[in-house]
């Protein structure tokens, strides 16, 4: 908008002059030396007015000087818009008539004077036929003021105040007359300053009705008194008012000059110029014309009143009768004025868009704008020159520019930056109808971005300029290519042909106009965050920069931009090439060898598309480019998408420090296949974690290289050790020996200087894919992840470090084979679980056993063996766990011996110092468990805590763990049987006995009472598992219960080395019982509590452990009460054998010896009462008898009686029964017989085994085939006499 | 007289993380040397203004969050980048955004009925000389009928969304999905009520 001439296109603002304030030297209204010369001066004769509020008030009315505010009425508080000129006494106003030109002759007639800047003026620009000029409006916005605002101060000295009044009256007066005499309708005010309060006015009020009379000033509109003395803002506000007041009376002055230019459009009549034109054309300004000037003219004065509406019908008039058919079709082309018409129409175009935008109609300017273009252009082309030109391109830009500076200045508020719109919705009425998108006003940005875009369109169309027309005017300027160029060239507002585009030295610089227009876009889209079109314009800019060969600017410009490209990290691949390309050829020029290699490493990638006839070869990167030194560049693949790929794969996803893990490394190339191989200097992976960061070096025609299928090739590489000389070289000596150690010793050395190095060829073929399969010693525990993966290309000129990461994605591994590609089935494969180091340290139970047994100490013996290649310090925890864990001790060998508290589930002994083991010896430690005297089982858990002497950081642990099982090594039954006493029962009447023994009182009582005996039959079974040597039985009375007295014998002995038990064995033991009652009166059955115990010892483990033989274990079972006296009688059989010796008379020829049985049947009667009782014996076919089949037997109380029968058996080798009834003859009750040794009963009755002859004659004991086993007794049988019935 | 309609010069999918999964280029201008049809911009030219809209997307989306008012799928006009050629947009709900970008002047209808031309510009009517505008909502069918090319290649159990997000993603590659995009810019015209 700049380029249109100053003030066209500007907005009318009614102009004030402020004089009387202001003492310095001011700007001069009229500045044209020809026209002030003319001019009619106006001049105050009174001196400004000094004083401090005199400049408070000017200040302030500077300040509302409205030139400068935004292009829209919003702003409704504002009462009153002027454009403010402060003046000091004069100023000069433009004459009202032209003179005659001097060469002049006078006419006959007066001739008629017209304004200078009126077409009909010869001394005008305009003269004969031009339109109007922006002389016009420059005289009505600058020169001539609506208002002529003049400031005086009232004097409050009364001695002065009728002169000072006096003064004041004539100068008022001498002003007005000057305004009017020169034919101006400016108006006149005047302001009196007065230094009282307004208040204390009243006094004045007869003065001041005396100046407002003789100056014929209207209170209202033109004589403003002023009292100074009050507050700065009310004195504001009242110049306010003041302003506003005078702006009425400006908007009427505009209006009368409206209403005059309609009088004479009105007319009808093309006025006739003060002298006809003699020289060129004759032509004069057509009514048409005259017309256009009128509705201009009323345009502009309706913009004076701010009345944009009318305004803008005026315009559009003026417009309408500009473009028709008798103005600008009738300009010739290569009249001067036709260009001119062209400017007024754009004027005109451009002051009613500003009517639409100020007016909020934000779409009918689009479509107004474009309509003009429009017009234009095919104005242009049926009488102009065409639009194939740079002409019009350049128009063209001008024309978008022009609507980029209107939106600015009307600062629309859906437009502003603060706002998320980029464009402007339609208004209301249009919304309905089918609108272009452009029709909704976008931001300047874009109309920049389209005078850009022109602009780059009036090159290409320079450019096309033929060399002919190119030649300077002079040189060749009678040619006739010079009429063509002068026919075909659109001239308007922009430069010759020769000068657009001239053959030698420089034209028009079109760059720097696009990167210009370019630039406010960039800067508008930036202050929108539109930074993907900042991106887009700075591309388009860089390839302005670049034709200009600006490299540093471009630099500037892209640099930022690739480094951080969203187009990049969003896939927007052809244009982060575009830009790539952009910016390499200006790091090329500028010799910025980093972005260049970084630029040529990321454009290797086949994602880009291939430039035709570049190397691609990252090693000619930096060919022609002048670089000081060989740069390092650094870069990763957060700044560059890369060709070049890299994953890192552990096989196993655990480990244990101090072994090793196969990993790949896999580097895949996407480069272009016809680019040359990349090869690699170096490959560093860094690792997170406790792994040692792995260096693989290139080594060329190192032939490990084994291919396979789809370009995979993979390499095995051997890993070393190597001590890296951080900062200086002393520690080389020590490498060799680090490599040759074999594992783990090294621990101790830090592990940041040590890395793992390697060897193969490096180099990369595009599209294949490189795996390196290294096998990685694992060394401390930990996660571990490769984090990072680092290539080094250095080629001579440079060395180019690339760094990617390994992520972390869900992606599962490739483990490449040379078969082929199998795939790894986990996640995130680049990481590894390194687990401890395995204790080497090993312990063991010497000679622990299955079981052990209720009631003996338990020993464990722990031997821990050192099998680590270092001495170990070594602490033992013991842990027992269980139910009603026992206490336990701990006893290493040669050391300390510690006890354990039994504390419910668990005791445990920590820390337990053993001290250090040497390099594979052992010590031991024995554990001593407290017996337990039931069957249970415990956990015994064994950690040794040991620190090897090379590495006393790291603690080490093994844990064993054992369980005790404890078991009852016997279970045993019981059974009490009835036994003859053989002893006489004391005597009821001995009362001598009784008598003397109950008076003995020594404290022990001797047991005067009955006596019974029993036999006890202990069974027991050996629970073990082993054999287990039996070394003593034994039954203790603990108590008896109703005065008896309890004695248990052994009646068997058991061998002298002890009765060996297998396992899973029965054994029988009896035992003698033997009961009496401490007092013959006592009749009353009396119980016992009996223990049964075996003393035994393990058989087989005597000489293995050092728990020693001598020291028996005793189990103890406690046996349910018994019975051991009863008072109820009782009937015992008894039985024993005989034989006839062999010299006995009765001889049964050659038959055995003839054997007898002596049956005797004891009744005992303990009770008080006197009984009867009746026997019956019956015949049987198995033995005869002697003795009462029938009888009677009378017991007394208290006393036993024996009945014998002699049986002879005729069975052998077989159970007979004597059917014997005891009866109790008062009771009628039949008494069971109890049988004893040798005998038995079932439910008929006894039963007495007949042994074999064979047996009886070799008097051994007796055994019996059944589980009654009892050796009889010899003792009873010889007395056996037969003097009784023998029946056979 | 010939008068201008608008018709598709480009359509874009563009994935949740702001990724280019598909454009189709519609030519719609003529070569000035051979007569044949030739796209209106380079295709590095159509992906600048389908990313180009991306800011807008993201604009409006920060916009809406901050007002606290619910974006509905349909974006409308994005921008015009020039008197030719605009912007409209589209996002589901899964982030994925469909882009059209509409050539006001791609396509030259003969209607007789029509005289406006450039000679009556002045009136600043809806057709008068610059060709037919669109009105708003137009390109609802459009991105209808693209969502429901989408959804139909989602539905693909060869077509796994996730493989073409993230690092290094690919493009859609569906020949049938591609054929379909070019069906949908080729046909439709304003007003047109269905595209299937």
């Amino acid at each position: 908008m700049d380029k249109y001439p100053r003030g066209s296109l500007d907005h009318n603002l009614p102009l004030l002059v402020v004089s009387g304030l202001s003492t310095g030297p001011t700007k001069p209204l009229l500045t044209d030396p020809d026209l002030r010369e003319q001019g009619v001066l106006i001049r105050s004769e009174i001196p400004p007015v000094e004083s401090r509020e005199a400049k408070t008030i000017l200040q302030y009315v500077q300040e509302t000087d409205a030139t400068h505010l935004p292009w829209h009425s919003r702003d409704v508080s504002r009462k009153h818009k002027f454009k403010i000129r402060t003046i000091g006494r004069e100023f000069l106003l433009p004459p009202r008539n032209a003179r005659l030109p001097d060469e002049f002759e006078t006419p006959l007639s007066p001739p008629v004077l017209h304004s200078p800047f009126s077409p009909l003026s010869p001394g005008s620009t305009l003269y004969p036929d031009g339109l109007i000029d922006t002389r016009w409006l420059e005289k009505h916005q600058d020169l001539i003021p609506s208002v002529c605002l003049c400031f005086y101060s009232l004097t409050s000295d009364s001695s002065l105040a009728t002169l000072h009044d006096n003064q004041l009256k004539t100068d008022i007066n001498a002003l007005k007359n000057a305004l009017s005499q020169s034919g101006h309708k400016c108006r006149l005010a005047v302001v009196i300053l007065s230094d009282q309060s307004p208040s204390s006015m009243d006094v004045f009020q007869d003065r001041l009705e005396n100046i407002r009379k003789s100056t014929a000033l209207d209170p209202k509109t033109s004589l403003f008194v002023l009292p100074t003395q009050r507050a700065e803002t009310e004195l504001e506000s009242a110049i306010d008012s003041v302003l506003t007041a005078l702006f009425s009376q400006a908007t009427e002055y505009y209006r009368d000059l409206g209403r005059h230019s309609r009088k004479k459009k009105g007319r009808g009549i093309a006025p006739q110029p003060t002298i006809p034109p003699t020289s060129g054309t004759s032509h004069t300004l057509s009514l048409q014309g005259w017309n256009v000037r009128y509705d201009f003219k009323a345009a502009v004065f309706s913009e004076f009143r701010q009345e944009m509406e009318v305004a803008q019908r005026s315009y559009e008039q003026a417009y309408e009768t500009l473009l028709g058919v008798d103005v600008m079709e009738t300009i010739p082309s290569w009249s001067s004025r036709f260009n001119d018409a062209r400017l007024l129409a754009d004027i005109i175009a451009i002051r009613i868009l500003r009517c639409f935008l100020w007016t909020g109609q934000s779409t009918a300017a689009v479509r107004r704008w474009r309509a003009h273009r429009l017009r234009m252009a095919d104005f242009i082309d049926r009488r102009g020159r065409g639009t194939q030109n740079y002409g019009w391109q350049a128009w063209e830009a001008r024309w978008a520019e022009t609507m980029a500076n209107l939106i600015a200045k009307v600062d629309y508020p859906e437009l502003d930056p603060s706002n998320q719109s980029l464009f402007r919705p339609p208004e209301k009425v249009l919304s309905a109808e089918r609108l272009q998108p452009w029709e909704q006003l976008h931001h300047q940005g874009y109309w920049y971005r389209t005078a850009a875009r022109h602009s780059l369109d009036r090159r290409k169309l320079a450019y096309l300029i033929p060399e002919d027309d190119r030649r300077p005017v002079g040189a060749s300027a009678t040619s006739p290519s010079m009429i063509k160029a002068y026919t075909s060239y659109d001239t308007y507002m922009c430069p010759e042909p020769y000068e657009e585009y001239p053959l030698n030295g420089h034209g028009t610089n079109h760059s720097l106009q696009i990167i210009e227009y370019l630039n406010f876009a960039k800067a508008e889209f930036q202050k929108r965050h539109q930074p993907r079109l900042v991106a887009e314009v700075a591309l388009e800019c860089s390839k302005e920069l670049e034709s200009i060969k600006a490299w540093q600017p471009l630099l500037e410009l892209l640099a930022p931009l690739w480094r951080d490209m969203s187009f990049r990290a969003e896939g927007w691949w052809d244009i982060n090439e575009a830009m790539s390309w952009a910016l390499r050829a200006g790091a090329a020029h500028m010799g910025n060898a980093g972005l260049v290699v970084a630029i040529d490493w990321e454009l290797l990638n086949k994602k880009f598309t291939r430039r035709p006839g570049w190397h691609y070869d990252i090693k000619r990167s930096l060919d022609h480019v002048q670089v000081d030194r060989t740069p390092e560049v650094v870069i990763n693949d957060d700044q560059i998408s890369s060709f070049i790929s890299a994953s890192f794969v552990f096989k196993q996803d655990e480990g244990r420090a101090g072994q090793t893990c196969p990993a790949q490394l896999s580097i895949n190339s996407n480069a272009f296949a016809e680019s040359s191989p990349v090869v690699l200097e170096e490959i560093q992976i860094d690792f997170e974690g406790s792994l040692r960061t792995i260096r693989l070096k290139h080594q060329a025609n190192s032939k490990s290289v084994t291919s396979s299928a789809k370009n995979v090739y993979v390499t095995t590489i051997p890993l070393v050790e190597t001590e890296i000389s951080t900062d200086d070289a002393s520690d080389e000596e020590d490498s060799d020996e680090d490599s040759n150690e074999d594992d783990s010793d090294d621990a101790s050395q830090p592990p940041q200087s040590v890395i793992l190095e390697g060897e193969s060829d490096l180099s990369l073929l595009p599209g294949h894919t490189r795996v390196f399969e290294m096998n990685l010693p694992l060394r401390e525990a930990g996660n571990a992840r490769a984090s990072a993966v680092q290539v080094s290309v250095a080629p001579e000129t440079f060395t180019l470090k690339y760094t990617m990461k390994v992520r972390e994605t869900n992606t599962v591994g490739s483990w490449y084979t040379i078969d082929g590609r199998k795939k790894i089935t986990r996640v995130n494969p680049q990481s590894i679980k390194v687990l401890p180091r395995p204790p080497k340290m090993e312990i063991r139970f010497v000679n622990a056993l299955k079981q052990y047994y209720a009631g003996e100490p338990i020993q464990v013996e722990v031997e821990m063996v050192n099998e680590e290649d270092v001495d170990a310090n070594t602490k033992l925890d013991v842990h027992l766990y269980g139910l009603d864990v026992p206490a336990f001790k701990v006893h290493v060998t040669g050391g300390a011996v510690r006890s354990s508290v039994a504390s419910g589930e668990e005791a445990k002994l920590n820390g337990m110092p053993v001290g250090t083991i040497s390099q594979s010896q052992s010590e031991k430690a024995t554990i001593t468990v407290d017996p337990v005297n039931r069957p249970t089982a415990y956990d015994l858990t064994i950690k040794a805590w040991y620190n090897l002497v090379s590495d006393p950081g790291t603690p080490i642990v093994q844990i064993v763990a054992f369980q005790l099982n404890i078991v009852n090594p016997f279970e045993a039954s019981y059974d009490l049987v009835p036994r003859l006493h053989d002893e006489i029962w004391p005597s009821l009447f001995d009362h001598e006995g009784v008598q003397e023994l109950a008076g003995e009182d020594d404290g022990i009582i001797q047991p005067q009472g009955l006596a019974q005996k029993w036999c006890l039959i202990t069974r027991f079974g050996s629970f073990a598992a082993e054999d287990l040597t039996i070394l003593d039985l034994d039954v203790k009375v603990l108590s008896t219960h109703g005065s008896a007295r309890c004695v248990a014998s052994k009646n068997q002995a058991i061998p002298p080395n002890g009765l060996k038990m297998a396992p899973k064995t029965m054994e029988e033991a009896h035992f003698d019982v033997v009961a009496q009652k401490l007092s013959l009166d006592d009749r009353a059955s009396s119980t016992a509590d009996l223990a049964f115990s075996i003393t035994w010892q393990r058989s087989s483990n005597c000489a293995t452990t050092t728990n020693s033989p001598s020291m028996p274990n005793i189990t103890t079972f406690l046996i349910d009460p018994f019975y051991v006296t009863v008072s109820e009688p009782r009937v015992l059989a008894s039985v024993s054998y005989s034989t006839t010796s062999p010299g006995s008379p009765s001889s049964h020829p050659s038959s055995a010896p003839l054997q007898l049985l002596v049956l005797n049947v004891t009744i005992e009667n303990p009770s008080s009462h006197f009984l009867t009782f009746g026997l019956t014996m019956e015949p049987s076919d198995a033995f005869a008898f002697s003795g009462a089949k029938t009888t009677t037997l009378n017991v007394l109380p208290l006393a036993r009686r024996s009945i014998t029968y002699r049986l002879l058996p005729l069975v052998r080798g077989a159970w007979i029964r004597p059917t014997l009834v005891v009866r109790d003859k008062y009771f009628q009750k039949v008494l069971k017989i109890i049988p004893t040794e040798g005998m038995k009963r079932d439910v008929e009755g006894i039963l007495v085994w007949v042994p074999e002859e064979a047996e009886l004659q070799s008097k051994d004991r007796m055994k019996k085939p059944q589980d009654i086993e009892g050796p009889g007794d010899p003792s009873e049988g010889n007395e056996t006499s037969g003097n009784e019935e023998v029946e056979v | 007289m010939a008068t201008a309609v608008p018709s598709i010069a480009c359509l874009g999918i563009i994935g949740r993380n702001n990724k280019p999964l598909h454009t189709t280029i519609i030519p719609t201008s003529t070569d000035a040397q051979t007569g044949s049809p030739i796209p209106l911009r380079t295709p590095l030219q159509f992906s600048l203004l389908l990313s180009s809209t991306l800011d807008i997307f993201e604009s409006r989306a920060r916009h809406a969050s901050s007002s606290n008012t619910l974006l509905s799928g349909d974006f409308g006009l994005l921008h015009a980048v020039d008197e030719r050629l605009a912007a409209y947009g589209y996002e589901t709900n899964t982030g994925v955004k469909f882009v059209v970008v509409v050539d006001m002047r791609g396509r030259m209808l003969d209607l007789s009925s029509k005289t406006g031309g450039v000679g009556a510009a002045g009136g600043g009517g809806g057709t008068g000389g610059t060709g037919v505008g669109l009105r708003e909502g137009e390109l609802k069918v459009v991105f209808r009928a693209m969502q429901t090319a989408y959804v139909r290649l989602l539905q693909n159990p060869f077509y796994d969304p996730d493989e073409h997000e993230g690092r290094g993603g690919k493009r859609i590659t569906s020949r049938k999905f591609a054929q379909e995009m070019r069906r949908i810019g080729e046909l439709w015209v304003p007003g047109s009520a269905t595209l299937g």
